[in-house]
């Protein structure tokens, strides 16, 4: 179900190209590309990018769901909700780890060669979830030094990550900013957490408004492109979009989305549920005008979800092209698990801190322990980045393993575990290590990975 | 003394986040407050960080199973109770017109 507010939202050549002639009033107010203050790379970062410019249309981009924590609550959004029949920001299906994620990425970039953007947008905020975001962002530029990437936060937390964004190389920043007032915001939004506190109110909303313009001109100042979306809300905001476009200006945003909202009761917003109404396409029309005489308008923008993937307006599924795939699964009769502890008790350990790994022998219908073995530490004086050669060593020493249970785990070892064919996981953190394994075992039966031959003999 | 997180977890994680003790865990089958571990942030913070940031009503419960954040505490939205409550006026009201239409009648 994608919204589609004007003909501009399309995604081909043809359909974008008389949409700019039809639709007059919508091309004047776009971003003036022949403007001389706009710098030639400022130009081509913009027309490179699919969801800053309708020239980008030819690029495709992947937003990598990583991020499932948020730092606020907008009456438009229901954290609860997610359907594969639904679609719109801040949705999505499956969660993914940052390994998994850049996994994604390059799975999706040998069928779609022209994705070039590496977006974050959720499905909570990414900057509420700074680790996996940035070392997200992080492993794709590694895959491919000339991707964009690109972050979609709500501001909150932006003014102190700005420096990480630049360090990662994020060149693209949309920031949601509804409004700039107070006891508008009150209307918009009934929580946030900011400083170790539940903010409410109106309190809540000037928290959220200072920090969001705050932020916005550090990354501006920063050199970051920074894309301001507003959702419209009759009767709420959109007496006010003139006067949020000057300060926007005032700021230094480079252009500026304003979306209709999507109140569908169905999606059990407190919106949709409290009978707040969509703007109309001439509302929207109106609201980009009283916009535009401060801010380049965006009109082609498709609402997408969290974990869209492909060209904008035609998404592709990426669960169903996974699903579909025939899952090639090893079997065994049993299989070696190394797990890291310091108590023998509990999975307690750093795997990078890891001296020495407690060894055991998982059978369909027994788990044996098998000693410990040593392994040189990983992770020395806290440098654990330049741990190459340590690495290979480390799985030299874990031959034979097919997974690690640790309390938590870097990203590059993860990475570079799943590469030599060992399963990490952290999903046991603090867990019992026999009610772990047992679970563990548990949870292969049901995924049949025991070999027949073992059943065989039980059988006989 | 201890919280703990009940089935109406979404597994946002955002609790793990900031929590100063590190108490929460997660696995493939939801998210769990080690016990031994959580002080309910006390010499932390002046409020429970988890029951600060969590966006789901009744998640998150005391030792007596009493939500940290209760029903339309955060949403806003009209909880349960105050809808049968609603629909009791509702219909108090309708029918107390239903019976002036009745006598008019």
């Amino acid at each position: 179900m994608v919204q589609s507010n004007g003909g501009c939202a399309s995604a081909s050549p043809a359909a974008a190209s008389s949409c700019e002639q039809s639709g007059k009033s919508a091309a004047d107010l776009g971003l003036n590309l022949d403007d001389p203050s706009l710098s030639s790379d400022v130009v081509s970062k913009v027309t490179s990018h699919p969801c800053y410019s309708p020239e980008g249309h030819k690029y495709a981009r992947i937003h990598l769901p990583v991020a499932p924590a948020c730092n606020i609550q907008c009456n438009y959004c229901n954290r609860k909700f997610d359907c594969s029949n639904e679609s719109r920001p801040g949705v999505v299906s499956k969660l993914l780890s940052p390994a998994k994620g850049v996994q994604r990425f390059v799975k999706v970039k040998e069928r779609i060669p022209e994705t070039n953007v590496v977006g974050i947008a959720g499905p909570g905020d990414p900057l509420a979830n700074p680790a996996a975001t940035l070392a997200t962002l992080k492993a794709a530029a590694k895959q491919d030094s000339d991707v964009h990437l690109c972050v979609s936060t709500n501001g909150l937390a932006l003014l102190e990550l700005v420096p990480s964004l630049v360090k990662v190389g994020v060149s693209h920043l949309t920031i949601t900013i509804n409004c700039i007032d107070a006891a508008i915001g009150a209307k918009i939004y009934p929580w946030i957490y900011f400083n170790h506190k539940r903010l409410r109110g109106r309190e809540a909303s000037q928290v959220l408004i200072d920090r969001q313009l705050a932020g916005l001109k550090a990354a501006v100042a920063a050199g970051m492109l920074v894309k301001v979306n507003t959702v419209l809300i009759p009767g709420i905001n959109d007496h006010h979009i003139e006067a949020l476009a000057q300060e926007l200006k005032l700021h230094g945003a480079l252009l500026h989305n304003i979306m209709p909202l999507i109140s569908d009761p169905a999606h059990g917003t407190y919106f949709g549920l409290t009978g707040q109404r969509q703007p109309t396409e001439d509302e929207v029309a109106e609201a980009r005008a009283a916009a535009g005489s401060n801010m380049a308008q965006m009109s082609h923008c498709q609402q997408c979800r969290a974990d869209a993937v492909g060209h904008l307006g035609q998404d592709i599924d990426l669960d169903a092209d996974e699903s579909v795939k025939p899952v090639q699964q090893e079997v065994a009769e049993s299989y070696l698990v190394a797990v890291a502890t310091k108590s023998d008790v509990l999975i307690d350990q750093h795997f990078g801190h890891a001296q020495s790994f407690a060894l055991y022998q998982i059978y369909e219908d027994s788990i044996a322990p098998m000693g410990r073995r040593d392994v040189s530490q990983y992770c020395v004086d806290n440098e654990c980045d330049e741990t190459e050669s340590r690495m290979a060593s480390m799985l030299q020493a874990l031959e034979g393993v097919s997974s690690v249970l640790c309390a938590r785990i870097g990203m590059t070892p993860w990475q570079a575990l799943e590469q030599a064919g060992v399963m990490p996981s952290t999903d046991y953190a603090l867990f019992d290590i026999q009610q772990a394994l047992s679970a563990l075992q548990q949870q292969w039966l049901e995924q049949g990975k025991f070999s027949q031959q073992s059943r065989c003999k039980e059988a006989v | 003394m201890a919280y703990s997180i009940t089935s109406a977890c979404i597994g946002c994680n955002a609790c793990k986040l900031v929590c100063p003790q590190k108490a929460i865990v997660s696995s493939a089958t939801g998210y769990a407050i080690a016990e031994h571990r959580c002080n309910e942030c006390v010499g932390h913070h002046a409020d429970p960080q988890c029951a600060s940031i969590c966006p789901i009503e009744t998640a998150i419960v005391d030792q007596d199973h009493r939500a940290l954040n209760p029903p339309g505490s955060l949403t806003g939205l009209p909880n349960e109770r105050q809808v049968i409550a609603m629909t009791k006026l509702a219909a108090k009201v309708s029918g107390g017109k239903g019976g002036a239409h009745a006598t008019n009648g």
